[in-house]
């Protein structure tokens, strides 16, 4: 009975423990459920033990745009070929900017020739705001333990030049080099650039 | 004839020359930019001032040097010219969704000076080219280019042009530097930014790079004893001990507005808690406790100490602490049980401050009473205190003894229960954040692990003083009453309170859970009365098992118990859920808004709103100020409201916010409210005097 009570208590004081999380750089990444562009529900834990990339857009914004000048697509290929998990994420509003359905979304990846693992679809914006994603393109890395590696930009130069992309550091490619090398990202936290998320206002 | 061939040729021949001039201005669909120069006549190696003026159309905006959240800072390459960086006007903010942006909309001005080259001859032209740049947006962003140009004579005497007064006047909105020293020193949430100046009512800062302010956070304001002080929530890339926090500072007084640039440092060694001159001088940094969180580390163990004390008076712990004192008027070792008691209460308010400190550590936001979040917890706590319950009324007795009251236990047995009396004590006493320690708490979780863990300490040792005063000092023992049989009622009756906390427990899992959880609960209370009779009747080995497999599995119901999706309950017409756009949306009509932070589980919140919030008197007068009422449950984590409590230097509800017309500032409202109180606040007319 003193066990039991002993447990008890400490169970009741470590409980806290099963609190919430946020999108902080090192702690374990928000968790989500969402609605694909094809019709399927993914969970992030479903990924567990693989590298996950999650890339906000709107396909309208000319900074998205700048970067499927082909970069996107680029990082997507090599990615996909390492094995991670490239979701991109629309967080657009009804009625807003970027805000598609499903068939739409796989359309204008079809189009521009993207490769993800699956299109999220955020209408309520509510991964948006559990990660804090501010623009478009906004990156995050979840490592394969589930902790957020990175967030920021998608490079260093914060422009609408499609000519500045060779010039930048890129983030993303390099915090992706960094976890399958097993290293710590050097820059886990840049300024992110380009449109505002579109949210319900 | 000939002359009109002159004419062509001539006109022929200038045509290239005009085009390598450019414009000094174009229009875009959403811009119209054109250069203005200060000079009608420049000299060699004269430098003058030019301005970019952006006559933006209606509802869209372009963005200043640090464009917040999203966006993108005009930009201006020249060439034929060396010129300076471009001086910004103060922006204005432009809160999108949950975004905020820093930027302009309408006519803005951006000035910059250019230098002619020094070997321009007199005679020549002047002609620098301008590559304009700016991303501008209203729902939509659209990123636009334009070309313009200047083309002024070159002489050896420059003259002024017709546009220098212009110029001069738009010189007027570029903030110059403060003629005031500010400073800069950590704080809870990120760092506090504070300067001279009397009668500041509102006060905003402009980080002038990415990252060091969190550019969506409310920035709260504190002004008094000729200063001013702004908390500044940090953004992702904070300002580190030795560099610098620059930007622009816009005050408000009576006699108008207006903005400064500052540049501070934030001091080497920042971060590792208060220096030696925070302890020395708490009391002239602190006005009042309430709404700081920059308290010293003594001032808040001294808060700690008081709160802990008022913890003794909250309903679930008053029983148990009842039991305790009656325990004394028995035979015993008092003082050793009076010490076991406060090693149990301190014991737990370390383990406590050592799981925040790992949380903290793993990047968590944590805020006092978090752990009711979680509804597991929360059953746990109700089928301790059912158990409790169940002690007292005499269904069955606990070997140890929680109280050991007349069963002649052995002084070790009695000890380990005065322990865990102890413990029991600290635990059921976590949801109820008594006024004063809010900001204890708020401070404690901001600093370094041990002064975190001085502050609970501090707490535990308030909560554990008078049952220590009491088995210390036998005077004081002497005003309990005699032993006798009432005890035994006494007693029995102690149950109905800890039944009741039970009710509440299971009001607040109906918040959390919905029905089911309730009857899942009910059924795992019902498990541990069946188990503990079965104990009882059976005294064999095997009805103990079933008795322990009866508790395994009103656990067990515990852990299939989950949270029900998130949706606020506003069962009064007249309240509105919380949401921080609600209130941007709100606050730009200049509508007055009252906010309200609460939860289930939060004593003192219901309390406040049952006899303050919820009087008729109270709605009158919302309903004349025409204040719309939102609500935030924070019952469940809700990140948003975390952040809004840390904008305000709490870590836990309550918190009362309210928005006067046109203010910049919300004024915080005490931790107990008085209808008088309310009343009084939401009708100040203009923006009240900052919180003291």
């Amino acid at each position: 009975m003193t066990l039991l009570r002993r447990s008890l208590l400490a169970a009741a004081l470590i409980a806290p423990a099963l609190v919430h999380a946020a999108a902080n750089v090192d702690a374990p990444a928000p968790a989500f459920t969402a609605m694909t562009a094809d019709g399927k529900t993914v969970n992030l834990a479903d990924f567990k033990g693989k590298t996950v990339v999650l890339e906000w857009t709107n396909h309208d914004c000319p900074y998205v745009k700048k970067h499927y000048s082909g970069n996107m697509q680029g990082q997507q290929k090599a990615a996909a070929a390492q094995g991670v998990v490239w979701l991109q994420v629309i967080s657009s509003a009804p009625g807003q900017q970027g805000h598609v359905d499903g068939a739409t979304a796989q359309k204008l990846n079809a189009d521009r020739g993207a490769v993800v693992a699956a299109t999220l679809l955020d209408p309520k914006g509510e991964i948006g705001k559990a990660y804090g994603a501010q623009t478009t393109p906004h990156m995050y890395v979840i490592a394969p333990d589930g902790k957020l590696a990175y967030k920021g930009g998608i490079d260093s130069i914060a422009s609408n030049k499609a000519d500045d992309i060779a010039k930048a550091d890129p983030y993303v490619t390099q915090a992706l080099a960094a976890i399958a090398a097993g290293r710590k990202v050097e820059k886990a936290s840049t300024r992110p650039y380009g449109c505002s998320v579109k949210y319900a206002s | 004839m000939p002359s009109f061939l002159r004419f062509l040729s001539v006109a022929l021949l200038a045509v290239p020359l005009l085009a390598l001039a450019a414009p000094p201005q174009a229009g875009t669909e959403h811009v119209k930019a054109r250069l203005v120069a200060s000079q009608d006549t420049v000299a060699p190696g004269q430098r003058f001032t030019v301005a970019l003026e952006q006559d933006i159309k209606a509802h869209w905006h372009t963005y200043w040097l640090n464009p917040g959240d999203s966006g993108q800072a005009t930009s201006i390459t020249w060439t034929g010219a060396e010129a300076g960086p471009i001086q910004w006007p103060t922006p204005a903010v432009q809160p999108i969704g949950p975004l905020v942006n820093y930027g302009y909309e309408g006519r803005v001005a951006l000035l910059l000076d250019l230098t002619v080259p020094a070997d321009a001859k007199p005679g020549s032209r002047f002609q620098p080219v301008a590559e304009v740049r700016w991303l501008v947006c209203k729902d939509v962003c659209i990123p636009e280019q334009v070309t313009l140009g200047l083309d002024l004579p070159v002489a050896a005497q420059a003259q002024a042009g017709a546009d220098a007064a212009q110029i001069d006047e738009w010189r007027g909105a570029i903030p110059k530097p403060a003629p005031f020293a500010v400073q800069l020193k950590p704080a809870a949430q990120g760092v506090q930014l504070s300067g001279p100046g009397e009668g500041v009512t509102k006060a905003y800062f402009f980080a002038d790079t990415w990252g060091a302010v969190a550019h969506s956070a409310p920035q709260a304001l504190t002004a008094e004893g000729g200063g001013w002080a702004l908390e500044l929530p940090a953004g992702d890339d904070p300002v580190k001990p030795g560099q610098p926090l620059s930007g622009v500072i816009v005050l408000t007084t009576a006699s108008g507005q207006q903005a400064w640039t500052v540049t501070a440092p934030m001091p080497e060694g920042a971060g590792k808690g208060p220096g030696p001159a925070d302890l020395a001088a708490p009391s002239a940094a602190v006005p009042t406790p309430a709404p700081e969180s920059d308290l010293g580390v003594l001032t808040a163990m001294a808060l700690a100490l008081v709160g802990g004390l008022i913890l003794n008076l909250m309903p679930c712990v008053f029983p148990v602490l009842s039991i305790k004192a009656l325990a004394l008027v028995n035979q015993g070792n008092h003082k050793a049980e009076g010490l076991a008691y406060t090693a149990g209460v301190l014991a737990s308010f370390a383990l406590l401050a050592a799981v925040l400190i790992a949380l903290r550590a793993g990047g968590q936001q944590v805020g006092w009473g978090f752990q009711f979040h979680s509804p597991v917890f929360v059953l746990v706590v109700a089928y301790l205190l059912f158990m409790v319950g169940l002690n007292l009324s005499g269904l069955f007795d606990i070997g140890g003894g929680f109280t050991g009251i007349g069963s002649g236990l052995a002084a070790r047995q009695g000890l380990a229960g005065s322990f865990f009396t102890g413990v029991l004590a600290a635990v059921v006493a976590t949801p109820c954040t008594a006024p004063f320690m809010g900001a204890a708490l708020a401070f404690a979780l901001a600093q370094p692990a041990a002064v975190l863990l001085a502050v609970f300490l501090a707490l535990g040792l308030g909560l554990a003083l008078p049952f220590l005063v009491l088995a210390f000092w036998p005077a004081a023992q002497r005003w309990l009453p005699r032993p006798g049989a009432w005890m035994d009622k006494f007693k029995q009756f102690l149950a109905f309170p800890m039944y009741a906390a039970v009710v509440w427990l299971l009001w607040v899992l109906a918040q959390q859970t919905g029905p089911d959880g309730v009857a899942l609960a009910l059924g795992g209370l019902v498990l541990i009365a069946f188990a503990l009779w079965l104990r009882r009747a059976s005294r064999g080995l095997a009805g103990g098992a079933v008795a322990l497999a009866s508790l395994v599995l009103a656990l067990g119901v515990g852990s299939v118990i989950k949270p029900v999706s998130a949706d606020v309950r506003a069962a009064d017409a007249a309240v509105e859920a919380y949401s921080a756009e609600r209130v941007v949306e709100l606050r730009a009509q200049n509508k007055p808004v009252f906010v309200n932070m609460t939860a289930s589980w939060c004593i003192s919140c219901l309390v406040n709103e049952r006899v303050a919030l919820s009087r008729p008197e109270v709605k009158d007068a919302f309903a004349k100020a025409g204040i719309t009422y939102l609500k935030g449950d924070w019952t469940r984590e809700d990140p948003a409201i975390t952040a809004v409590l840390k904008a305000h230097g709490r870590s836990g509800v309550p918190l009362y916010l309210y928005y006067a017309p046109g203010a910049a500032e919300a004024q915080v409202l005490p931790q107990i409210l008085t209808p008088g109180l309310v009343i009084e606040a939401v009708s100040t007319p203009t923006n009240p005097a900052p919180r003291s």
